[in-house]
């Protein structure tokens, strides 16, 4: 995996001539494997369609994108299967958690795996190591309507995870939980990304999660500016 | 590892699924062409039959007296009505005579007349043989001419001939005076027999024609039936078989009677055979002439045969026969059927034997193939 | 991998068996609208079937007894028995009227049979409870459609008669039961219709002065008598000969006889081609709109299923499912909706048939076309669910 995710210059302009409008100018970032960045911004931004880029479900109109050791965008996508590089390269984490409703959570994990083709009993194993990890074997047959709100993103973040991919995209993963809540996620998606040498991207405008990122990117008018946080350790 | 939250939501869909299912594999083989059969079989049994035939007729009186004068004329009273019984000699009634009278009186004068002319003749005559006489001793005295004597002969032969007319004169007028009288009598309507009035043909100021009935009266010991009978199920219709009767009026009373005759003419028309029936007792009240009867006459009881119910018997392939139920399966057995009785009861001459099963009733016609599925009694058949 | 599609069947299993019932009930109610026009057209097969002839005799140039009303001599018969071939002719008269049976009314197919024995032309070819007629007057062998039982005495006109059989799926061509009595009273029945037509009809007779006359004693009696007859039947049933073609008898027969005979094929024509032609083009137009109905509803319940699980559909998207596993999804949901729905509808079809008035048929190849339909149309309705699934963007998983 070596190099986490980099982004240089990626901008992206809806529509034409006098019309056109730049949601994305210039964003430039890279993230290190095992580091969690943030990524902050006012409404309206470009935050959400940073993100849209980053997840290969919208094509960027400039720049370039590498994920790993692979250039996937280089104005122009050079991945032929954006589906399966978003299956088994991308991890998203969302605002709400978005589990399957018919599937149970071990099945709702192991879903990944068995889209890849991954024979159904290996695909479970690796979900319950996982859900192991994430401390939530115990609720490993529940459906997800039964979960609360922090298991669910549990869940979420082991889903995201279960593929071992190089980056993982968390999309206001906070916004629904209380402080307490909301900073054991944070705490979780720190200690996956150590553990699993992935790259986390955290797209927030949470205060109570702020403080515990040690780098953060600034993004304003389509433009990204980097800072650094405070990095405030975890009780 | 079995998922302990689906197994609850699986058994309660399988609980739904499975009688699904189930009821749809029993709808499919159940009903259809692949559903059997339902039929009933019977055994065929040696049996005593006691074969009838059924006919219906109409009550009639064997003598009808239609009672009316002999000439045209007018009805002056009639003294009957319908339902009175009447003696043989009563006088039932009388036609106006309009001038009968008149000429019998007429008669009567001239009769008179004629006896006076008669007295007259005689008294010529008498005259005419003394005149006749005494001329003669007269010429025997030479006292007068033979001529005289000759002219006073001729006049006795005329006066007796005037005599003998007058006779016959009288003779005439009587006869012509009876003959009066006798169709003064016809006017008369008198009853030949003892018997019922039935019918009221007019009424007194209606003009009848000659022969035209004014009452009608019967015997009434003389009502039978006349019944018809089908050709086609008349065999052994003989005269002195017994019958049963059952009259319209008198539903589920069931009367005695005999065969009188069957007739020699049958009706060609209407493919009938005719009979008379006779009443054993009549019956009081009498039926009234004309009232619907149904016969049914017995035969004498049959020895003992294989018999089955008619609603055993088919019809495949210009065959008439019957389903015999064997242990392989069903075969049509052509048959050859002997008399039957009237309650369905059909002798079987030839084609299945005592012992034997076959189908009596069925739910639709059955072939060779057919899957039988044997009940007591077929569904729907309420008792 | 698992299956998407049974995992949710599973999940919301309840919704998804009454959304089954519910479609399965429309299907029912298509299928039983197919046996309706299946029983019609059996109805008229099954009269001639139960009438067991061969060839139709009736009044020249009309179209038989079924259809139109036809009236031949009585004694016709006789020389159509004596012609080679000929193995059996038998009089038969259909009259379609009110039999009363207490206070009840059914109105009913009254067929007067030949005296004789059973298996004659005309007579009712099996039983199911009772027996054959036996006397040649006053009996009767009832459908048990018409729901009247052994024993029980029933009017036809002026006369009673005494129910002794019952029998099954005799129905005239409109469905009505048919009751079998002898010829003779049906004969009767068809002419004397009642006692105050009776008497009216004398009444006129009397006041006919040429039929009346003063002077001829006897003559109106005689008038009266000629009147109350009817030596008419409504057709000849005729049984062939084996090794004799129903043509070749009724070619002499309508040269020589002056009348028309018709075959076991041109009767079928007659009843299924012209009598019930319209109902069963009105039947069969609403069979289609039936089909269109049930397959816009599978659609409609398809699609809204699709929408409910529009969310779902974009996540499973963002995360890389394939279209084809989304399609798949889809469309085994639809063909399991169908499959459920022709289930319950086979089995209301099934259960709802004897309840019907009339004859309901349903035919094993018609239930197999029906289940193809049905998965037709489910496959069908399903691609407009796809088409909108595939359509759903990924992106709108993200930020909304």
């Amino acid at each position: 995996m070596g190099k986490g995710i980099l982004i240089e210059g990626v901008g992206k302009r809806y529509g034409t001539g006098d019309t056109a409008v730049d949601a994305l100018k210039s964003v430039n970032m890279h993230v290190a494997p095992g580091e969690v960045v943030g990524l902050i911004g006012p409404s309206g931004s470009g935050k959400t369609t940073l993100l849209k880029c980053l997840g290969a479900v919208i094509e960027p109109t400039a720049g370039r994108m590498v994920l790993g050791d692979q250039v996937i965008y280089d104005k122009g996508w050079r991945i032929p299967d954006l589906r399966a590089l978003r299956r088994d390269r991308i991890g998203f984490v969302f605002q709400a958690p978005y589990l399957i409703p018919f599937l149970d959570v071990t099945d709702n994990v192991a879903l990944l795996p068995m889209l890849a083709g991954v024979p159904n009993a290996e695909a479970r194993k690796r979900a319950n190591e996982l859900l192991k990890a994430l401390d939530i074997e115990h609720r490993a047959r529940a459906m997800p309507s039964q979960l609360s709100g922090g298991e669910q993103q549990r869940v979420a973040i082991a889903r995201g995870l279960v593929n071992r991919p190089p980056v993982i995209l968390a999309d206001e993963p906070t916004a629904p939980l209380d402080s307490e809540r909301a900073l054991t996620v944070i705490r979780i998606l720190n200690d996956m990304a150590r553990r699993f040498e992935t790259a986390v991207i955290v797209v927030t405008h949470d205060e109570k999660i702020i403080p515990t990122f040690k780098r953060i990117y600034h993004i304003r008018d389509g433009v990204t500016h980097e800072e650094a946080g405070e990095g405030r350790a975890f009780q | 590892m079995k998922i302990i939250p689906l197994q609850s939501r699986t058994l309660a869909l399988l609980g739904v699924v499975l009688p699904l299912l189930a009821l749809f594999v029993y709808v499919a083989l159940r009903s259809g062409p692949l559903a059997p059969v339902a039929v009933t079989v019977s055994t065929v049994e040696a049996r005593p039959i006691s074969p009838s035939l059924f006919g219906v007729g109409t009550v009639e009186a064997r003598f009808t007296y239609r009672i009316g004068p002999t000439f045209a004329g007018r009805v002056k009273k009639l003294d009957v009505h319908v339902g009175y019984r009447v003696q043989a000699g009563q006088l039932l009634g009388e036609m106006d005579p309009i001038d009968l009278d008149d000429r019998i009186y007429a008669q009567e004068a001239a009769l008179k007349r004629a006896e006076a002319a008669l007295r007259e003749a005689q008294a010529r005559q008498a005259y005419a043989q003394s005149q006749a006489k005494r001329y003669e001793q007269l010429l025997a005295a030479r006292t007068t001419s033979e001529e005289t004597v000759d002219t006073k002969k001729q006049d006795l032969k005329i006066a007796n001939a005037a005599l003998a007319a007058a006779k016959e004169e009288l003779v005439r007028v009587r006869a012509d005076g009876a003959a009066v009288v006798a169709q003064r009598n016809n006017m008369r309507l008198v009853s030949p027999v003892d018997g019922l009035v039935v019918a009221r043909n007019a009424d007194p100021g209606s003009t009848v024609v000659a022969g035209q009935s004014v009452v009608d009266v019967i015997d009434p010991q003389s009502l039978w039936i006349h019944v018809r009978f089908d050709q086609i199920s008349a065999t052994g219709l003989a005269a002195g078989l017994r019958a049963r009767i059952a009259l319209r009026s008198r539903n589920g009373q069931s009367l005695k009677g005999r065969v009188l005759r069957v007739e020699p003419l049958a009706d060609a028309v209407t493919e009938e055979i005719l009979a008379k029936i006779v009443f054993d007792d009549l019956p009081d009240p009498l039926p009234p002439i004309g009232e619907l009867a149904e016969v049914t006459v017995s035969l004498p009881e049959l020895p003992a045969m294989p018999v089955v119910s008619n609603a055993a018997i088919r019809e495949v392939e210009d065959q008439l026969g019957m389903w015999h139920v064997q242990d392989e399966g069903l075969r049509f057995v052509a048959v050859k059927l002997g008399t039957g009785d009237l309650d369905g009861q059909v002798q079987i001459l030839d084609g299945v034997d005592i012992g034997d099963r076959v189908v009596v009733y069925s739910e639709k016609a059955l072939s060779k193939r057919s899957r039988l599925h044997i009940v007591e009694q077929l569904p729907r058949v309420a008792k | 991998m698992i299956s998407l599609a049974g995992r949710d069947i599973l999940n919301a299993w309840g919704k998804f068996v009454f959304t089954g019932i519910g479609l399965g009930l429309l299907i029912g109610v298509t299928l039983t609208m197919a046996g309706v026009y299946r029983g019609m057209v059996d109805d008229g097969k099954a009269l001639l079937d139960n009438s067991g002839a061969d060839l139709w005799v009736v009044q020249q140039d009309t179209l038989g007894p079924y259809a139109e009303s036809s009236s031949i001599n009585d004694d016709l018969y006789r020389s159509i028995l004596a012609m080679p071939g000929v193995a059996e002719a038998a009089n038969v008269t259909y009259l379609t009227m009110q039999v009363r049976q207490g206070r009840r009314d059914v109105r009913a197919m009254v067929v007067g049979v030949v005296a004789g024995s059973p298996g004659k032309p005309g007579w009712p070819p099996y039983l199911v409870a009772g027996r054959q007629i036996t006397r040649s007057h006053y009996e009767a062998v009832a459908d048990i459609a018409a729901g009247f039982r052994l024993g029980e005495r029933i009017q036809v006109r002026r006369n009673h008669y005494t129910v002794v059989g019952l029998t099954r799926r005799m129905v005239s061509s409109s469905g009505d039961p048919m009751v079998f009595i002898p010829l003779k009273d049906a004969q009767e029945a068809q002419f004397l219709k009642d006692n105050d037509a009776v008497l009216q009809q004398r009444r006129r007779t009397a006041e006919n002065p040429s039929l009346n006359r003063p002077g001829v004693p006897g003559l109106l009696d005689a008038v009266i008598a000629s009147q109350s007859n009817n030596p008419y039947v409504n057709a000849v049933l005729v049984r062939i000969r084996p090794g004799y073609s129903a043509e070749e008898i009724a070619r002499p027969i309508r040269r020589w006889q002056r009348l028309t005979a018709y075959t076991r094929s041109q009767m079928e024509e007659i009843l299924i081609g012209k009598l019930i032609a319209t109902s069963s083009k009105q039947i069969g137009m609403f069979l289609v709109i039936l089909a269109i109905v049930s397959a816009a509803i599978v659609a409609f319940i398809i699609y809204t299923l699709t929408m409910d699980k529009i969310r779902e559909i974009a996540v499973l998207k963002l995360i890389g499912t394939r279209n084809r596993t989304i399609a798949a999804m889809i469309m085994q949901q639809a063909i399991a909706l169908g499959v459920i729905g022709f289930v319950v509808g086979k089995i209301t079809a099934t259960f709802a048939a004897p309840l019907f008035p009339k004859y309901v048929l349903l035919m094993p190849l018609d239930t197999v076309a029906g289940f193809f339909a049905v998965l037709m149309i489910c496959v069908l309705a399903s691609l407009i669910a796809i088409r909108m699934a595939l359509k759903v963007d990924p992106a709108e998983a993200i930020g909304g």
